[in-house]
């Protein structure tokens, strides 16, 4: 059981990139449609809570449908399966960038992708928009981040914390003055 | 011990990242200031890890660890940016119904993904300035470039590999082939 968890999330994992909505629709092809040990809604709790979660979304993912397959090792088995296929191409990676990060193609090809890198993170941040501003302080969170993160450099760490905190003690004034209609 | 100290950073960076692109500017922070990547070097492996298989995060703390001490380096980073799987997700495992509707992770959602978006922001900035100001004056090729691909991820809905194969591929053009 623990052999096989592992050998299927050696698969999911060779077989994700960019996001990790493809290791969803795979996990439930196999889990839900064909072996059917697993319903569609069960699948979308995991997935909630493997995103809510800190940390990688589908490493939670992989870790919460191991433990219910098969306990805490079964856990693990996934975890450690799903990371298997992109470690070992990038520490290939790596060692040919480390090899070549000064050859003139090599570097022009990299000058050429980093242009793009800005362009890729700013579609991204439009994505997070969408849901991020759930009552209006939360603009004023956002713009209160940027400035201790762009001007004071003070550490992410701590500000994501300080978000957390904010954002417990906004709930908390919307639920009491009953203004909670938004959520 | 660098080792430990290489888990550690990538533990705060598990521990305080919430999908996708959110833990770069926790990973661009850890990486500059302990001196394992240059700001180009963030650039780079934030490319290379939306251009292979795995998610971001993971794909970054593996680059990141070889870069600083090795393949045993690679994969402490992993294990720290994992963190908050083998622990936190094991307890929510255990008490999912009580996990399922817990208020308190909605309201502190509340409060980060804000926080997350104005990050996010700032490291868009900074890696604007290392990516398109070339020694102390801005690069008009490169803001082209960089022009160029966000129209082609905005207004065209270009997948992002594609659109980093492009920028690749005009980059050995201009600025290999054609000196710029």
């Amino acid at each position: 059981m623990i052999a096989k968890l592992y050998l299927q999330f050696l698969k999911f994992g060779a077989f994700t990139f960019g996001g990790g909505w493809s290791i969803v629709a795979q996990m439930r092809e196999i889990y839900v449609k064909s072996e059917k040990v697993l319903t569609d809604e069960e699948l979308l709790d995991i997935t909630s809570i493997g995103r809510s979660l800190p940390g990688t979304m589908i490493g939670n993912i992989a870790m919460f449908f191991g433990h219910r397959m098969a306990g805490f090792w079964g856990g693990i088995a996934c975890m450690m399966g799903m990371i298997t296929a992109p470690f070992v191409v990038l520490i290939a990676i790596t060692s040919f960038y480390t090899a070549f990060q000064n050859n003139l193609w090599v570097a022009s090809a990299m000058k050429g992708v980093r242009t793009a890198v800005a362009p890729v993170i700013i579609s991204a941040l439009m994505g997070m928009i969408k849901s991020a501003f759930k009552f209006p302080p939360c603009y004023a969170v956002a713009v209160a981040m940027f400035a201790l993160y762009f001007f004071m450099r003070m550490s992410p760490v701590w500000l994501v914390v300080i978000g957390a905190f904010l954002g417990v003690l906004i709930c908390e004034y919307y639920e009491r003055s009953g203004k909670n209609d938004i959520a | 011990m660098i080792l430990l100290e290489i888990y550690w950073s990538f533990v705060k960076v598990g521990f305080t990242s919430f999908g996708g692109l959110s833990m770069i500017p926790l990973i661009s922070s850890e990486m500059i200031s302990h001196g394992w990547m240059t700001a180009e070097e963030v650039s780079d492996i934030v490319a290379i890890a939306e251009m292979t298989p795995g998610p971001l995060g993971l794909n970054c703390a593996t680059f990141a660890g070889m870069r600083a001490a090795g393949i045993l380096g690679a994969f402490v980073a992993n294990m720290g940016a994992l963190s908050p799987t083998y622990t936190l997700c094991v307890a929510a495992a255990v008490f999912f119904e009580h996990f399922k509707e817990n208020r308190r992770l909605g309201q502190i959602m509340t409060g980060v993904r804000p926080a997350c978006v104005g990050l996010v922001a700032g490291v868009v900035i900074d890696l604007m300035l290392s990516n398109y100001v070339d020694g102390g004056a801005v690069s008009i090729p490169s803001l082209v470039l960089g022009l160029v691909d966000l129209v082609l991820l905005l207004k065209f809905h270009v997948s992002i590999p594609k659109v980093l194969m492009l920028s690749a591929v005009a980059g050995v053009i201009m600025f290999g082939v054609m000196g710029l």
